[in-house]
């Protein structure tokens, strides 16, 4: 009884006893932020590369592609079981640039098909219109979009309203009012072209009707009836720039120059749905020619996606699958001597799979790529016109290993180099107990006057340790909780008061500094606290049990 | 007459002090009766507490035996001798040797504590506070239960000490020097105290002190000179 009794009240009348429980404290706070900061980077570099690439990635290493890709899924479903879902995916350079404007960038395009994409990737997680929904698609309800540009419009106009005046940086508020009211005018104008694109969707579903009504009149045959009909229809599609899905285009939120990010975080676009761009590509699909030319076509922008990657975020845009698989020159083409017969099936650069299981771990990823990479074979050996004779099958992992390796090993650093500097907590406990124990040593006299043993003496001493790394570590661990939930905030705020960044997100990739904290790294960070409140409580207390009574009580 | 409760024979005990063996105690023997009242006197350094220490088994002696009510305790295992300090023998010290930590009611509390696992003390927790407030009331301290040691005078803190060393009950109270520290009337009062405890409970008491005109208060005077022990 009396050992928890002097431990507690040890702990709480020795002033001395709270600076070791700050330093405690400090190391497993530091600790926690760290391991949290690298761990929750490292799951999303995983989340990315799975966002993008789904469990199991099949590429081609050749420029042509490969072909008969769904006749390759269905064999993939047929005889691979683990395999939920597969899609194609074709991803080239393109030149991004808005018509009749300055502006431009080189991207990424990738040819998506939606929504099958979505069952292979968590792609609809980041939409802007049509966010939440489970079957995205290239041709979203114009009231959906319209509706999300309303809420961007009354944001906007918040902003601008809660610019600051006369006081504070008035340089920085007048380029911020700038930019929002750019930002203000291009939703206002994207607004005013889906509006008349909604209020022309009547007259085209009646010019439709009627190009319907004048070729069943002339049983087929094109007339002057028909041509007007199909001019009238042309024009009002193309005034209402949204009805054909195989010309839309999601973007990606975060395309240098197309968007900007307020000091809360918040992305507000330049460019919204409604708008148009234009991509050019040099097609790789065929091969490279003797004198290459431009593949060009505008795109109406429909939606957007945000992944919280920077890079895919600031260098990707997602057109249908099949408009970019013509723009890039992997469309099937057909026998110039025998017409009607296939010269080269249809192509795509990857396939992304996603596997069934919720079991992630590489090794069973790893089982299910070595069914896929045996599959891809034996269809290769079936199919050699599908020239699946050098693709790469691989796990998210390998493919990112370039990547992941080196954060993991960095990771392994960084932890081992903080859990040495958390060792100062265990030196200050040691020092500070053998200093109480200096300072107790009559009490420890008095103490084993009254019968206590050797080893209830030390065992004070431990529990007092041991309790001290416990308060240290309920303190930090509630610290850095904090600290790791509101980092992106502290961040922002250092930021505004000394202008230092420390997480750049072009370097990182990603728009936000990692905030989540584990239970189980958290677990073993308060176990490592108090065995190092043990450790440095441990020589002073066998010091104390080793104390002889008489010389304990005749100490000065 | 009746067996002694405690009997001391032949104590030998020497301590190195630089390259100087110094012999502190060569052949002490003597008995405690029980419920007797004991001084030991000698001048200082002459090995008065070093006698104290080893009938209370803070110390073992080099030879020489020492037997506590009939059983000879001298190379009891540490864990037996813990118990019998705890549960037999209450000590008094010259410089009190409270707790800064607990107050005044803690303080006599300890050795019950001592005694008593965490599910012991829920039980007897009742008991032993009454049992110490009894103390402390008859030590005339029932208004300073939870000042801390530092906010008594000397007279005071030495009453908690006394408090303290009888609250196990003890059958033998060992008391170092417990006026040593004390002006001449707090040392009337813990002499007239330790007086009361021995006629009134029949408390066994073994107590050191240079001070002849205390020790004369006592049943028996004991004299140790050059590590020997004589009737004075």
């Amino acid at each position: 009884m009396y050992k928890l009794f002097l431990c507690l009240r040890y702990l709480r009348c020795r002033v001395i006893a709270y600076f070791a429980i700050l330093a405690v404290a400090l190391c497993v706070a530091m600790m926690l932020i760290v391991v949290s900061v690298m761990n929750g980077f490292l799951a999303k570099v995983e989340r990315a590369a799975k966002g993008l690439f789904g469990d199991i990635v099949l590429e081609s290493r050749s420029t042509e592609g490969m072909g008969l890709y769904d006749e390759f899924i269905a064999q993939v479903h047929k005889n691979v079981p683990e395999v939920e879902a597969a899609s194609p995916f074709i991803l080239v350079p393109c030149y991004l640039r808005i018509p009749g404007g300055n502006w431009s960038q080189i991207v990424q395009a990738a040819g998506i098909r939606l929504p099958e994409r979505a069952a292979v990737t968590g792609f609809a997680k980041g939409l802007f219109v049509q966010a939440g929904g489970a079957s995205p698609t290239f041709d979203p309800p114009i009231a959906q979009a319209i509706d999300c540009l309303d809420g961007q419009i009354k944001f906007i106009e918040a902003q601008r309203a809660s610019l600051p005046g006369s006081q504070g940086d008035r340089t920085a508020a007048l380029e911020l009012e700038t930019r929002l009211d750019n930002a203000l005018l291009a939703h206002l104008g994207a607004k005013a072209i889906l509006r008349r694109a909604k209020d022309r969707q009547a007259a085209i579903a009646e010019s439709y009707a009627k190009l319907r009504a004048a070729y069943a009149e002339s049983h087929g045959e094109p007339t002057d009836k028909t041509e007007a009909a199909e001019k009238q229809l042309e024009e009002l599609t193309l005034a209402a720039g949204w009805l054909d899905p195989s010309r839309h285009i999601i973007m990606g939120l975060g395309i240098p120059g197309l968007c900007f990010r307020t000091d809360e975080g918040k992305t507000i676009r330049f460019i919204c749905p409604g708008s148009k761009v234009s991509l050019s590509l040099i097609p790789l699909g065929s091969g490279l020619g003797a004198a290459p030319s431009l593949n060009s076509k505008t795109f109406t922008i429909v939606d957007d996606c945000q992944t919280d990657v920077s890079s895919i975020d600031s260098g990707i845009v997602y057109v249908p699958f099949e408009t970019l698989q013509q723009l890039n020159n992997m469309a099937a083409s057909y026998s110039a001597d025998k017409p009607g017969e296939l010269a080269i099936p249809a192509r795509c650069n990857q396939i992304h799979i996603k596997v069934r299981s919720e079991r992630t771990d590489e090794q069973y990823l790893e089982t299910v790529r070595a069914k896929v990479e045996r599959q891809a074979r034996d269809f290769h050996d079936a199919h050699p016109e599908a020239m699946m004779g050098d693709v790469a099958v691989q796990t998210w992992r390998q493919r990112q290993a370039v990547i992941v390796g080196p954060i993991e090993k960095q990771r392994t650093l960084t932890v081992i180099m903080f859990g040495i500097i958390s060792l100062v907590a265990v030196v200050l406990i040691f020092v500070i107990f053998y200093m109480i124990v200096f300072q107790k040593t009559k009490d420890i006299g008095v103490l084993k006057a009254v019968g206590a043993g050797s080893f209830g003496v030390a065992q004070i001493f431990l529990a007092y340790g041991a309790a001290i790394g416990l308060v240290g570590a309920m303190v930090g661990t509630v610290g850095g909780y904090y600290f790791v939930r509101y980092i992106n905030p502290i961040q922002d705020a250092v930021d505004r008061w000394f202008g230092f960044r420390v997480w750049d997100r072009e370097f990182f990739m990603f728009e936000k500094i990692p905030n989540e904290v584990e239970v189980a790294p958290a677990l073993l960070i308060v176990a490592g606290a108090i065995v190092a409140g043990l450790l440095g409580a441990l020589i002073p207390a066998w010091r104390a049990a080793r104390m002889q009574p008489v010389e304990a009580l005749r100490y000065e | 007459m009746s067996e002694p409760l405690v009997l001391v024979q032949g104590l030998h005990k020497s301590y190195r002090l630089g390259k100087v063996d110094l012999h502190v105690l060569r052949g002490v023997s003597f008995g405690l009766t029980e419920g007797s009242f004991t001084a030991v006197v000698g001048a200082s350094g002459s090995g008065k507490s070093t006698l104290l220490h080893m009938v209370g088994l803070l110390d073992r002696p080099d030879r020489g035996k020492i037997v506590f009510a009939g059983r000879d305790v001298t190379s009891l295992p540490a864990r037996r001798r813990n118990e019998i300090r705890c549960r037999d023998v209450g000590f008094v010290f010259q410089f009190y040797h409270l707790l800064g930590e607990l107050n005044v009611l803690e303080n006599v509390l300890l050795p019950a504590k001592v005694d008593s696992s965490v599910f012991a003390w829920a039980r007897r927790r009742g008991q032993a506070r009454r049992t110490a407030m009894g103390f402390l009331d008859r030590l005339g301290l029932r208004d300073r239960l939870r000042h801390r040691p530092k906010e008594l005078s000397g007279g005071e803190r030495q009453r908690v000490a006394v408090a303290r060393a009888l609250m196990n009950r003890p059958r033998v109270l060992l008391a170092d020097e417990p006026t040593g520290n004390l002006d001449s009337a707090s040392g009337r009062g813990i002499l007239d105290l330790l007086k009361q405890s021995n006629r009134r409970d029949g408390q066994t008491i073994l107590m050191v002190t240079h001070d002849i005109s205390l020790a004369e208060q006592t049943d028996k005077v004991l004299a140790l000179r050059d590590g020997q022990l004589s009737e004075a």
